[in-house]
């Protein structure tokens, strides 16, 4: 027993030196390796995501397409997942960044590598050489709150939350919310920019306190994915479905029960599975050393006609149309 | 004392299967210079934490750190807000990063004090009190820089840290290698070392045999408060910026790593050697599992069973026919063990 131990520690040593010590020259990959890294994995709104990038893949057998992310949403965790894909050889990677900034380095360094860097959801990162936007942030904005003041008539009392006063989409939406309401002067912010830390019980406790402090409120604008679930929670239970108005980010499959009670009047969103297939419909124009122009086809619903500009670095910023404003009425066409 | 063997030589099988496999999966591409050199850079940051907790546990009395991560984003946002403030990244890269490197060390090292005098003068449990000073780190680096990354630049000198290879191997590993041989020398031939062991083994005793216990403390923790400065140093070389909430997972990380490689959660044995190999370990699974394309809930699961597996070798004498020519072997470390 002692040597046949003895022994099986020696060869494995001896196996793993003799590998180690073998430079591994990287297989040739036929077909190119577009690589999707998402903020945390497991969760509804990337599950989405990964059936986009699987319908890609069928789609396009001459590219090889896969999803991961890191289980805990940690923005090191991420980073470790980019360097490892890196180095594993990728020929593009699709990175939706749980923080943009975190990713500067490593996204440097592997587009000095030849690597095609496209992101999603980060239209401040300096290193990549497109971001793909599902839309304008001041247009979404625009729009949610457009539709919160034709539900109120137009005049009332109204709040915004947000999930932190540091998200910087979120902050972009409210913000573009505020100017759009100034052109109805019967319309009146009250406590805005209440951080819901994209906490739904947190957010009904704040939605309660406000509705006591303002009983007189109207409308409520909210910014994070589970604000409308806390918010429309506390309107339901006060009994106030259908006479104060909630319009705020959400996806549709959490959000049916309050849409149907009426405490939400109206979700807005983007669907990641067309965001995923537009991120890899760039990285392959990309790896294929075509332009990506202004008006171009992605070939992607949402993505039929995209407005490209210059982005804050080297890359391109490429904004879609892929707003969604669904309600009571058309919810159902986007069910996930 | 046979423990330690078995420890070491179990990690370095864990080390070499876990290179084995990825060899054999990736065909090759695992084992290429530049994933070894990836993986190379990656390492200290969490190998450093680790050591950071590996002392903290020595020193016993329920000894361990919990603001290693949140004292080393402190330090990286701190020193960028402050150096930034007098000196620009652009026209004096040299001076901007000595002094960029030195403000981290320093903001560590007075992070790592206050833990020390906080559990030693005021006899706050550790735990507590770390949690605490984590809190506390984690806020004033929010308040710091407004909850934003604070960008660092890449000047000439940080960003050869960050990127750079000496004869092949990333700077920051080589950095790394050099800090856990100053820690391993440190506990092995100074008097601090033997007494920080033998107070971890027996705090009563080593009171009533005169030990410096105050000063034995603080000294722990400032160096793993120093430690965690130099991983804020490492962070914002590799980053380009700084951020107060990076690496939040790191806590439970480093002390999955620390308690894997051997260390005592009781405090009194702890070998720097093990604690490298461990975090070596567990950086080469978690970059096989990406490389298999495989779920990190996976990893997570693998882990656990790596985890699992160590406990069990420190449970059984599994020393006894794993390495039955290192018997004979003194030990590096005295360990006597205390009368329970």
């Amino acid at each position: 027993m002692k040597s046949f131990s003895k022994k099986v520690l020696a060869g494995t040593t001896v196996a793993a030196v003799a590998l180690a010590g073998s430079i591994g020259v990287l297989a040739a990959q036929e077909k190119p390796v577009i690589a999707t890294v998402v903020k945390i994995s497991g969760i509804p709104w990337f599950d989405r995501m990964n059936t986009g990038v699987e319908a890609y893949q069928q789609a396009n057998p001459d590219v090889v397409a896969s999803q991961s992310g890191p289980a805990t949403a940690d923005s090191a965790q991420q980073l470790q997942i980019v360097n490892d894909l890196v180095a594993k050889g990728v020929n593009a990677l699709a990175v939706v960044p749980m923080d943009p900034a975190v990713l500067e380095g490593t996204f440097q360094r592997a587009m000095d590598r030849g690597i095609v860097v496209v992101t999603h959801e980060a239209d401040n990162q300096m290193n990549t050489l497109a971001d793909v936007e599902a839309f304008d942030n001041a247009d979404y904005g625009a729009a949610l709150n457009e539709r919160l003041a034709e539900c109120m008539g137009k005049e009332g009392k109204w709040t915004t939350f947000v999930g932190s006063l540091g998200s910087r989409t979120h902050m972009q939406w409210v913000g573009a919310g505020e100017e759009n309401a100034k052109k109805y002067p019967g319309m009146e912010l009250v406590d805005p920019n209440n951080e819901s830390f994209d906490d739904a019980n947190a957010t009904y406790e704040k939605a309660k306190e406000i509705l006591r402090k303002h009983p007189d409120i109207k409308g409520f604008q909210t910014s994070a994915g589970n604000d409308v679930l806390g918010v429309g929670r506390a309107i339901d239970e006060a009994g106030l479905s259908g006479k104060v108005c909630l319009v705020g980010t959400g996806l549709p499959n959490p959000s049916a029960d309050l849409l149907e009670s009426g405490a939400i009047t109206a979700i807005g969103f983007w669907d990641p599975q067309k965001a995923g297939m537009a991120m890899n419909a760039v990285a392959k124009l990309l790896l294929e050393k075509k332009e990506v122009t202004d008006g171009m086809d992605l070939g992607v619903e949402g993505y039929n006609k995209v407005s490209v500009r210059q982005g804050p670095g080297k890359g391109l910023l490429i904004l879609g149309n892929g707003m969604v404003l669904a309600d009571k009425a058309t919810y159902k066409e986007h069910l996930f | 004392m046979q423990k330690t063997g078995a420890q070491l030589a179990m990690l370095l099988v864990i080390n070499g299967l876990l290179l084995v496999a990825g060899g054999l999966i990736s065909s090759g591409s695992f084992l290429s210079i530049f994933n070894l050199q990836s993986m190379a850079s990656q390492v200290p940051e969490i190998g450093l934490l680790a050591i950071g907790v590996m002392l903290a546990m020595c020193a016993g009395n329920g000894g361990i750190d919990l603001s290693g991560i949140a004292l080393a984003n402190l330090s990286g946002v701190l020193s960028a807000v402050i150096v930034s403030s007098f000196l620009s990244v652009t026209e004096s890269g040299a001076a901007f990063s000595l002094a960029f490197i030195a403000g981290a060390l320093l903001v560590g090292l007075a992070g790592g004090v206050i833990n020390g005098l906080l559990i030693s003068r005021l006899n706050i449990t550790p735990i507590l009190c770390t949690l605490g000073t984590q809190m506390a780190f984690m806020g004033l680096a929010v308040v710091v820089s407004g909850g934003k990354a604070v960008t660092v630049g890449s000047p000439a000198l940080l960003s050869s840290i960050g990127n750079d290879m000496v004869a092949a191997v990333p700077i920051s590993f080589l950095v790394f290698m050099l800090v856990a041989g100053v820690v391993a020398a440190l506990l092995k031939f100074t008097p601090y070392g033997l007494w920080l062991m033998l107070m971890g083994t027996n705090p009563k005793a080593a009171v009533y045999a005169g030990f410096p216990r105050n000063g034995v403390i603080v000294a722990t923790y400032a160096i793993s408060g120093t430690l965690s400065g130099l991983v804020g140093v490492i962070i914002a070389a590799r980053n380009v910026n700084v951020k107060f909430d990076y690496g939040s997972s790191y806590l439970l990380i480093a002390i999955l790593i620390a308690v894997m490689a051997g260390v005592k959660p009781e405090g009194g044995y702890g070998r720097v050697v093990c604690v490298v190999l461990s975090a070596v370990a567990l950086q080469l699974m978690s970059s096989l599992l990406n490389f298999g394309g495989l779920s990190n809930f996976v990893r997570d699961f693998a882990w656990g069973l790596l985890l699992l597996a160590f406990l069990a070798v420190g449970r059984f004498d599994i020393a006894g026919f794993l390495s039955p020519g290192r018997r004979a072997q003194t030990p590096s470390v005295p360990v006597p063990q205390a009368p329970k």
